[in-house]
């Protein structure tokens, strides 16, 4: 039986996890990896970059029609033939979103347990900080092996990976490393390599800020496909290797307040 | 002084059904759930046999994600369509607390030309209490009560509290239902009392409409004495002033004084109201000691844990509650014996006259026994 890799990628909102989440999951897709991403936001805008820019029908629109749900209604090719799925949920204010993704993820499990066993890579692309239960239910339930935590070198970003990685020991799930999404902070590679350092875990990759990134974003693409000879291109086919490659899993060892600020200043 | 809460693991009374509750004493014509389809399903059944309307927005697993604002706003609408309401109730659930539901909104929505008293609840409240008082508050911003009658009500649940933390089912943190002493053992001790020339008070301190059955054992003390020519050795004692609380609850304290009057039945001492079950100990300790402190036994009916000991004591006591888990804490305050009519709550809602009770009907059969 094959090893198969299904990671989530948690890290304060607006750091990046989706562009980083999509990009990879173009990055192994193109050498030859089978490939799923599953967006747990209910923004629902995870996979739009790998499908030109179309939002697709959610699940969570779906049941709440009433409809009886099947895997074609849900799952949708892109780029390279990433299978991209999207939970959905409330509009904001209302509802549970937690339950949503619950719900979501439970109902594509039992609609499409094969195509999930085929895959050898699944991202799930979880909204920003764990504000509810529901939230980690990728993680809780099962379904997720390898966690990942994305942050900057800026401190807001730093303090709330180390607060999933406080989530994390809670619940006993293991990290298996640290990427870095540059905002061009001073110093920013060497202070989240020694924030993952010092949980215990290891920098997977820095990813430079990029304008490509932005400019193929607002046309609706991944930087894989719109500008696949970039440099950041190439960050990202390192990054999708590493992680296929990773086979580290520690159980973080959370900084306290105190150091988190030290290590930043 | 901040008291600690105890942990308590057995089931309990939620606050929710206490605001279902008090909802059908402000007499509304619906009460509205606004939660999953099995929230409350039990009492909300039992309130249906009471008179009034119980509906539900029935959330499902939809309803928890997107929430249940459109569905609150139709239920609303047809419920006023099919009933034709004067006064209606919508009720909070888990649920929709937690997800955050705004049931204003619907209300506003909706805009129906009836009053609408709204009850944000949910039942994760140590006292089940609170369902009664945010019932309240709400009626009184929608100005179906006034303010003193609040505030009496307010006091009387503080109280109520203090007696279940004190003697009741939130006394320990886990208590066994019982079904307490068997009966017909009971009502023969009661008969032996009475035919020894023993002297005794019976004394009904009921909440509410669960008076309708436990009257029904002051009928039967009444009877077995009046059949052994021993009237004069007891004394009558029952909370049915039927001047105080909510309107519902003054109906229920006249129609149970009218069955007392068609039996012949005197009450000597009227010891509050048929919401004052939680304070009505105080006059009853007053008037045991200036008028009947050398009285050999007791039979108390309703709340008997809310009637202080100290006035008890040197009486053989016989309590009859309808709480399974009172049992044990009934026998640790002292009662010697104690019985449990485990169906009163449903056999005494949609009443207007006393029903049978089962220790009353078993003294019965032992009164024909021995004459």
């Amino acid at each position: 039986m094959k090893k198969q890799k299904i990671i989530a990628i948690y890290g304060k909102g607006g750091i990046g996890k989706s562009s980083t989440a999509s990009n990879m999951a173009a990055a192994c897709a193109e050498i030859g990896y089978k490939v799923m991403i599953i967006g747990c936001d209910p923004k629902s805008d995870s996979s739009i970059t790998l499908l030109g820019g179309r939002r697709i029908p959610t699940i969570l629109d779906l049941l709440r029609e009433g409809l009886d749900v099947r895997e074609e209604d849900v799952v949708f090719e892109g780029y390279a033939g990433v299978k991209c799925v999207e939970a959905g949920g409330p509009e904001p204010g209302i509802g549970c979103a937690g339950r949503g993704i619950i719900v979501a993820v439970q109902k594509l499990k039992s609609i499409s347990s094969d195509l999930l066993k085929e895959q050898d890579l699944i991202i799930y692309d979880v909204p920003g900080d764990i504000v509810c239960g529901g939230f980690v239910a990728p993680i809780r339930k099962g379904f997720v092996n390898e966690a990942y935590v994305l942050t900057s070198g800026e401190y807001m970003p730093m303090y709330a990976a180390n607060n999933i990685c406080k989530g994390f020991s809670k619940i006993g799930m293991p990290l298996s490393g640290v990427i870095c999404n540059s905002r061009n902070a001073s110093r920013e590679e060497e202070l989240v390599s020694k924030f993952a350092e010092e949980i215990g875990s290891k920098l997977m990759a820095f990813i430079p800020k990029s304008q490509t990134v932005q400019d193929c974003e607002r046309d609706g693409f991944s930087v894989m496909e719109k500008a696949p000879d970039s440099d950041i291109a190439e960050v990202y086919r390192k990054l999708g290797k590493a992680i296929m490659e990773n086979e580290e899993r520690v159980l973080p060892k959370p900084l306290d307040d105190e150091r988190l600020r030290e290590l930043t200043r | 002084m901040a008291e600690k809460e105890i942990s308590i693991i057995h089931p309990r009374p939620s606050s929710i059904v206490a605001a279902l509750y008090t909802l059908r004493d402000l007499d509304v014509d619906v009460a509205i759930l606004h939660g999953p389809p099995g929230c409350s399903f039990k009492h909300a059944r039992l309130l249906e046999e009471d008179g009034i309307h119980v509906v539900t927005t029935g959330l499902d697993e939809n309803g928890f994600v997107f929430g249940g604002h459109d569905k609150l706003v139709a239920l609303i609408n047809k419920s006023i369509e099919l009933f034709n309401p004067r006064l209606i109730g919508v009720v909070g659930t888990c649920a929709s607390m937690i997800i955050g539901e705004e049931m204003h909104e619907a209300v506003l929505e909706a805009n129906p030309d009836i009053p609408v008293i709204e009850v944000e609840v949910h039942a994760g409240y140590h006292n089940n209490t609170k369902g009664v008082l945010f019932a309240l508050e709400s009626a009184l911003d929608a100005g179906i009560i006034d303010r003193k009658e609040f505030e009496r009500q307010e006091h009387l649940l503080k109280k109520a509290t203090e007696v279940e933390k004190r003697a009741g089912a939130a006394s320990k943190e886990y208590l066994a239902p019982s079904r307490g002493d068997v009966k017909y053992t009971v009502a023969k001790r009661i008969f032996e009392l009475l035919q020894e020339g023993k002297r005794g008070l019976v004394i009904m301190n009921a909440k509410k409409e669960t008076g309708y059955m436990f009257a029904d054992i002051t009928l039967a003390v009444n009877e077995a004495a009046k059949a052994l020519g021993k009237e004069a050795n007891i004394v009558n004692m029952a909370n049915v002033d039927d001047s105080l609380g909510l309107p519902r609850v003054r109906q229920h304290a006249e129609n149970i004084m009218k069955g007392f009057k068609e039996h012949g039945v005197e009450i000597r001492e009227i010891i509050g109201g048929m919401d004052e079950y939680p304070i009505a100990g105080e006059l009853v300790s007053e008037l045991i000691k200036e008028k009947y402190p050398d009285y050999d036994f007791a039979v108390i009916t309703g709340v008997p844990h809310a009637l202080p000991m100290e006035c008890l004591r040197g009486m053989e006591l016989i309590s009859v509650t309808n709480g399974p888990r009172q049992v044990l804490p009934l026998k640790e305050m002292g009662h010697e014996h104690v019985v449990v009519e485990i169906d009163l709550h449903p056999k005494t809602l949609g009443v207007s006259k006393i029903v049978n009770s089962e220790l009353g009907d078993t003294l019965r059969e032992i009164i024909k026994e021995n004459l």
